[in-house]
């Protein structure tokens, strides 16, 4: 008992903040001013927003065509996988009521494609893609060698299944002249996948670096044939290609095919008047009961014609405003009845 | 032969029987009777559960049969063995760290009780071995070794005290480390070996001991030992607790001893008194339990729906092998049935998040970290113990806050257990207060102190008595004399009463001396010492509920005293004056003190002679010797004459309750302990009901069984309520462990209750913020935890869930292997651990001093039925807001003003970012109490989620295979109505919750202004007893003398 002084200090709980639950802490307090500002606010932010977004929607333009039935022929020639080097093209004229304003893009969209199987997902070899080593192919099951044990390149179920339709879209002046309407076939993929992750070996000559390796059974044409007047956009940095190989989150897809060179007749955009796509019909979709069709847009900052955003945001902003309200009639109720709602 | 087996055979009768022999020093007690040695354990003490060679196999063994880490081992294999879409490295990983943590854990506590095992066992001992004295290693002492013991040394194995160097042969002895109890007891030789104090001549002892078979409880022990000296005739002695020195305790005062061992290393009775951590499960555990069930049931389902649906959508050939995703050769190759099966092993590895491992961390953490909060608070701090809290198990912590029950021992817990002699009654005559003169009672007179005089002699006889019965004794420093005769004199004893009895006839001049030699040596009021012969003692037990003394006075007279409580004296006592006396005892008993009569009787010469033989007899019985004794006791404690009765103060601690039914012990017994008739069971139940009709029930004069019991039938009510125990001494250990939660006190009463407890607090009085603060606080963040846990899982794995239905139930995941494997270890484990740490959702202060909020939570309101399905519901919800806000978003032809596409992996990181940002802000709209840790980790996290995403994408790994995260983040947020959407689908996400909050706000503004409101006008709210909060009360006869 007499030595207490001098075990009491060490004995005794540390009287600090942390270690007594006492730290210095906020608590949220919710009063009636506060909260309904709080909500009116986001309400007229939600409103606005959706406002805006439904306005800026409604400004761009999209035109849908589907070919699968228009070219009914080529699409019973590509039933039967024999007939693939028989070439089939086909015609669709269409009449575009208004001018189409601004940039113009190209996409052709899929039906009932599923580029998110598992399988077909991990089908395809990144080491080969970025140009290190083309005879990487051990992911690429079941598209890895052919026959003949010669690798693949590009190697995978991706790859392999490619589309290789070509759209081109004609502008009739008159009933006799037809423009080719012009269409660039750069700047549709991201800026990252064309200058990293997809690389051609270094060579000067691609068909020589792919010596030794075959094309994937659907392809008509090796890889270093994909586009032989453009260097830049040919072999693993055809734009059409990495545009394939970022695969899909849902079954129903769009792809950005082409987007218009506004030069000569089309710096406004694309005119009103006759249109007709020429489409050289290679890929098979009913043979997996799928459809597909080429779609033209415009777009606006806030992307394509989706009014799903605005309607989001407008239905929010309501809700909010409504909630509000209810609150408001509460809180003025219970005031009357003396009791408080809030935090005063 | 035959004779070797005759003896295994008596060896083994003696086993049955529960004696067995040994022979001192290991020395055969006669030429004629060939030595036989038995089979005892050695002295090695082993705590520890492991060696070096069976610790992996052992611990992981132990570790994996916990359901869960064995259901994430199932996990792991299936995603090694199996073609599954997500790494193994995903749950392997957080497994491995769990396990790991676990282990290094468990070998670090299993080699701190290996250095304590060894520091114990490889102690040096001195042993006698003809007649030298040999230097060994405590653990080689065998049974029937002679041991010698030195002053401050413990005793290394239960010893049978031969000789000490006293010439009486005590020896003081404290067994702090045993029962906490720091005063010395004096331990007696037998008498025929006291003079063999050397090393030479306690080798000359042959002898034989018989005594029961090792048994746990450190106050009993029946033995005999025969003594062969140079006549053929043995000399048999009885044996009891006071000649058995036991392992652990220590010698003090005294030079040193010598022992034989009887009872070695598992067999001591410190080992056998060593009980591993109880394992309570507390009432949140189960409720995880029952929640992984249901989880583990969703789990299920899903996998089994996903299954069936694949193989319903393949039936088309088309969707089954469409030319675009043309199967491998070994898919082609395998059978059906094994396909479906290691379908179904990979949907259960894809959505297996939905049971996190890391939740089981978490909550580990959480205790361990969060237990620290008790020892730390320094209102738990008490200055006169120089001690605050302590925690002896974290498990327990949300425990606190759901009691429904409280069990208190009364003596020491409620009260102080510092005694003090208030007045007494002499043939019905009260004295009360202190008389100043020394001289003599009578003298005293005034109309306060003395309202009438009894007879003079009777007073002497009376105070005589006071100073006689009792088994006080005087504390010496150093010097073992008896004779100091200084003023101050330091009584001991194990009972606080006789203390304050012996004090208390101090103060009207009788002064106890001590005990010399066997003669009790007592002042008189004229300052002459008188001496009396100590010829028995016949000790207090629960059953008699009285203690009595036999002494023989100069004049040669021998005189019987007895004291105990009145229900046990009363029907002992021949005289009329019963009536008189009654009327004080009760009245003192009504004002709440303990009050014991005082008997005598005077015993002829022959009589004596017949009660001495009997005592004898009994004693040296070794069967069933406490029933013969009590036999005996019964016999000699009748037709006493009431003298009078005392009544002394127990200080209590708190103010007194009212109580609504007080019930003693010898009625519980009929209730409890009769047999199971319909009856005794009709008994059980209307006591029941009544008690649970009474704010407060005290029970008083128990056995410490009888504590339990009570605990028992309470905890096995229905609706399983949730009880605590409170106490501080030896007879409050069985509740203690009984009770779903246990309290010790710090008290005088030693340490046992602390050291059985799960948390220990100083006082009584601590119990209030422990269980209204802590356990409240406590139980809300772990209940929380919990919920949340499961909660952000759902939310996470709903839309990859949802995301089968688009991609043909190919099982691919939604999210990139790095979010999967981060989501629970970093991007939302810190918000929730820091809230569950640190949430005070009410302040302290307030939970404190309004008990009403702590019936809030009982019943564990938090984890039924109703909230779990409002969380489950509300992640069902969120989830499906993620999933199909993002799903619509991408209906649009692009989110960039550009035109550029996005892919599957950009879809997964959209959702993933809404999940992160909406789980974490959840988890802010539920803190209340904000502090710099909770902005922090908040904050914190999500800005690590945007830092990582950023550098997970920033990098060509050279150890992925696929580069698919490859900026995919950046990309996204180049998108303005991916910003927009975002910010939409996070706050449509946590919309129903704010408005709840701002809803709940209401109710709990009115609510309070209701309580205000009654609480004005009802006083009786300042009392702080809830009706579930049930009080009750234990008193127990083992503390009254």
């Amino acid at each position: 008992m007499e030595e207490r002084p001098q075990h009491c200090l060490s004995r005794l709980p540390d009287n600090s903040a942390l270690k007594q639950q006492e730290l210095p802490a906020h608590r949220l307090y919710f009063t009636a001013r506060r909260v309904l500002f709080v909500f009116f606010t986001t309400g007229i932010f939600c409103l606005c927003m959706g406002i805006i977004l439904i306005l800026s929607a409604r400004s761009t333009q999209e035109i849908e065509i589907n070919y699968t039935r228009i070219c009914a022929n080529c699409a019973k020639l590509r039933e039967n996988a024999s007939n693939f080097d028989k070439e089939c093209t086909c015609s669709i004229p269409f009449y575009l009521s208004g001018k189409m304003m601004g940039n113009v893009y190209m996409y052709y969209k899929l039906y009932g494609f599923y580029q998110n199987l598992y399988r077909y997902v991990r089908s395809r070899s990144n080491r080969q893609l970025v140009g290190k080593d083309i005879k990487a192919v051990e992911d690429c099951a079941p598209f890895k060698m052919s026959d003949n044990k010669t690798p693949i390149v590009p190697c995978g179920a991706i790859a392999n299944s490619m589309f290789n339709d070509t759209i081109i879209l004609l502008h009739n002046i008159n009933s006799s002249v037809q423009i080719k309407v012009p269409m660039l076939k750069s700047g549709l993929t991201w800026w990252t996948d064309k200058y990293v992750k997809f690389q051609n070996p270094s060579s000067k000559n691609l068909a020589d670096e792919f010596r030794g390796t075959t094309k994937p059974p659907n392809w008509p044409k090796p890889i270093y044939d994909l586009d032989k007047k453009d260097p830049r956009n040919n072999g693993f940095l055809n734009d059409d290609f990495i545009v394939w190989m970022r695969a899909a989150a849902f079954p129903t897809f769009k792809k950005l095919y082409g987007r218009l060179n506004r030069t000569h007749h089309f710096t406004e955009g694309l005119p009103a008047g006759n249109y007709s796509f020429n489409i050289t019909y290679n890929f098979p979709v009913t043979r997996f009961h799928g459809e597909k069709s080429v779609v033209l847009s415009t777009l606006t900052w806030c992307g394509g014609n989706s009014l799903f955003l605005g309607l989001a945001y407008t239905v929010t902003g309501a809700i909010t405003w409504l909630a509000s309200f209810a609150m408001m009639a509460i809180h003025i109720m219970l005031k009357n009845k003396k009791m408080s709602f809030f935090h005063q | 032969m035959f004779r070797r087996s005759l003896n295994r055979f008596c060896a083994g009768e003696e086993k049955r029987v529960g004696t067995r022999t040994v022979f001192v020093g290991n020395h055969p007690v006669s030429e004629t009777e060939a030595y036989v040695a038995q089979r005892f354990c050695d002295n090695r003490i082993v705590s520890s559960k492991y060696t070096l060679w069976n610790f992996l196999p052992k611990n992981l063994f132990e570790q994996f049969r916990r359901i869960a880490n064995f259901y994430f081992l199932i996990i792991f294999l299936v995603q090694v063995t199996v073609d599954t879409p997500t790494s193994p490295v995903t749950s392997g990983l957080p497994l491995f760290f769990v396990i790991t943590v676990t282990a290094i854990k468990q070998g670090y506590e299993d080699w701190l009780r290996h250095r304590a095992d060894n520091e114990v066992n490889k102690s040096t001992v001195y042993i006698i071995e003809n007649a030298k004295r040999v230097r060994k290693e405590s653990e080689k002492i065998k049974v029937g070794d002679v041991v010698e013991v030195q002053a401050d040394e413990t005793f290394p194995c239960d010893l049978i005290l031969l000789s000490s160097c006293t010439t009486d042969g005590t020896c003081y002895v404290t067994t702090a480390s045993l029962d906490g109890e720091s005063n010395c007891k004096t331990h007696y030789a037998v008498r025929d070996t006291i003079a063999l104090c050397t090393a030479e001549s306690i080798d000359t002892l042959r002898a034989a001991i018989e005594c029961e078979q090792p048994q746990p409880d450190l106050y009993k022990f029946v033995g005999r030992i025969n003594i062969y000296s140079n006549s053929l005739e043995a000399v048999a002695r009885s044996l009891g607790p006071e000649n058995l020195l036991l392992k652990g305790a220590t010698l003090k005062n005294t030079e040193k001893i010598y022992g034989v061992a009887v009872y070695t290393g598992m067999e001591t009775k410190m080992a056998l008194n060593y009980q591993g951590k109880s394992q309570k499960r507390s009432a949140v555990e189960k409720s995880i339990n029952a929640f992984l069930i249901v989880y583990l049931f969703i789990l299920l389902t899903k996998a089994a729906v996903c299954t069936t649906l694949k193989y319903v959508w393949q039936s088309t050939p088309y969707n089954d092998e469409p030319w675009y995703n043309q199967k491998t050769q070994k898919e082609r190759e395998t059978l059906k049935v094994l396909k479906m099966f290691t379908d179904f092993l990979s949907f259960m590895v894809l959505f297996n998040f939905i049971i996190p491992v890391s939740m089981y961390v978490t909550v580990e953490m959480q205790k361990f970290l969060g237990s620290f909060f008790i020892s730390w608070d320094k209102d738990f701090y008490d200055e006169e113990i120089n001690e605050g809290a302590l925690v002896n198990t974290s498990d327990l912590n949300e425990e606190l806050g759901q009691v429904d029950y409280v069990f208190t021992d009364k003596t020491g817990t409620l009260t102080e257990n510092s005694m003090e002699f208030i007045e007494c009654c002499i043939d019905g005559h009260k004295y009360k207060g202190v008389t100043q003169e020394v001289d003599g009672l009578s003298q005293t007179d005034g109309p306060l102190t003395c309202f009438d005089k009894a007879d003079k002699n009777r007073e002497e006889l009376f105070l005589r008595a006071l100073c006689l019965c009792h088994t006080v004794e005087i504390k010496t420093n150093d010097a073992v004399d008896g004779a100091t005769e200084s003023a101050e004199l330091t009584y001991i004893s194990s009972s606080p009463d006789e203390i304050a009895l012996v004090k208390g006839a101090k103060k009207y001049g009788f002064t106890f001396l001590g005990n010399r030699n066997g003669h009790m040596r007592v002042e008189n009021q004229r300052k002459e010492v008188e001496e009396y012969e100590l010829l028995h003692t016949l000790n207090f037990d629960a059953v008699r509920r009285r203690m009595s003394v036999i002494v023989k006075t100069q004049e040669g007279d021998i005189l019987l005293f007895c004291k105990g409580a009145d229900s046990a004296v009363f029907p002992r006592v021949q005289n009329h004056e019963i009536e008189l006396t009654k009327v004080h005892v009760e009245r003192n008993a009504m004002d709440g003190y303990r009050t014991l009569c005082v008997a005598f009787k005077e015993i002829a010469p022959d009589d004596y002679e017949r009660i001495n033989r009997q005592l004898i007899e009994a004693k040296m019985a070794l069967q069933d010797r406490e029933e013969k004794m009590e036999k005996v006791f019964d016999d000699i404690e009748t037709n006493m004459n009431l003298i009078g009765a005392t009544a002394v103060e127990d200080k209590a601690w708190t103010e007194h309750q009212e109580y609504g039914l007080i019930i003693d012990g010898s009625t519980l017994s009929l209730i409890l302990n009769s047999s199971q008739d319909s009856s005794s069971n009709n008994y059980k139940n209307i006591f029941l009901q009544i008690c649970m009709k009474c704010t407060a029930v005290l029970c008083c004069r128990m056995a410490p069984l009888q504590k339990a019991q009570i605990v028992r039938m309470v905890k096995n009510l229905k609706g399983s309520p949730i009880t605590l125990s409170i106490g501080d001494g030896a007879n409050d250990v069985s509740m203690i462990l009984e009770s779903h939660v246990g309290i010790g006190i710090k008290g005088k009463e030693g340490r046992q209750a602390a050291r059985n407890s799960d948390y220990s607090v100083p006082k009584f009085k601590h119990l209030k913020k422990l269980l209204l603060a802590h356990g409240h606080l406590y139980y809300v963040r772990i209940a929380h935890l919990v919920q949340y846990f499961f909660y952000k899982n759902l939310c996470f794995i709903l839309p990859q869930f949802l995301y089968q239905f688009f991609c043909g139930f190919s099982q691919q995941p939604l999210y990139d292997a790095a979010y999967l494997t981060m989501y629970n270890i970093c991007f939302t484990s810190l918000p929730i651990l820091a809230y569950s740490l640190l949430e005070q959702h009410i302040n302290i202060d307030t939970l404190t001093s309004d008990p009403r909020l702590y019936m809030k939570i009982s019943g564990n309101a938090m984890l039924q039925l109703g909230p779990f399905l409002y969380w489950t519901f509300l992640a069902a919800f969120e989830g499906t807001v993620f999933f199909f806000g993002t799903y619509f978003l991408f209906q649009t032809a692009s989110l960039e003003e550009n035109g550029k596409v996005y892919g599957n992996w950009t879809f997964g990181t959209i959702v993933f970012t809404v999940l992160v940002f909406t789980v974490t802000l959840k988890l802010a709209l539920d803190t209340r109490f904000w502090t710099w840790i909770n902005h922090f980790v908040i904050w914190g996290s999500l800005a690590f989620y945007v830092f990582f995403s950023f550098f997970w994408g920033g990098i060509i790994w050279p150890f992925l295979k696929q580069q698919r995260m490859y900026f995919v983040f950046a990309q996204m947020l180049s998108s303005v109505s991916t910003w927009l959407a975002i910010i939409l689908l996070i706050f449509i996400s946590l919309f129903p919750e704010i408005l709840l909050i701002v809803l709940k706000n209401v109710r709990r503004r009115s609510a309070r202004r209701n309580l205000s409101c009654r609480r004005a006008s009802d006083s009786l709210s300042a009392r702080p007893s809830v009706r579930p909060l049930l009080l009750r009360t234990f008193s127990d006869e083992s503390n009254v003398l």
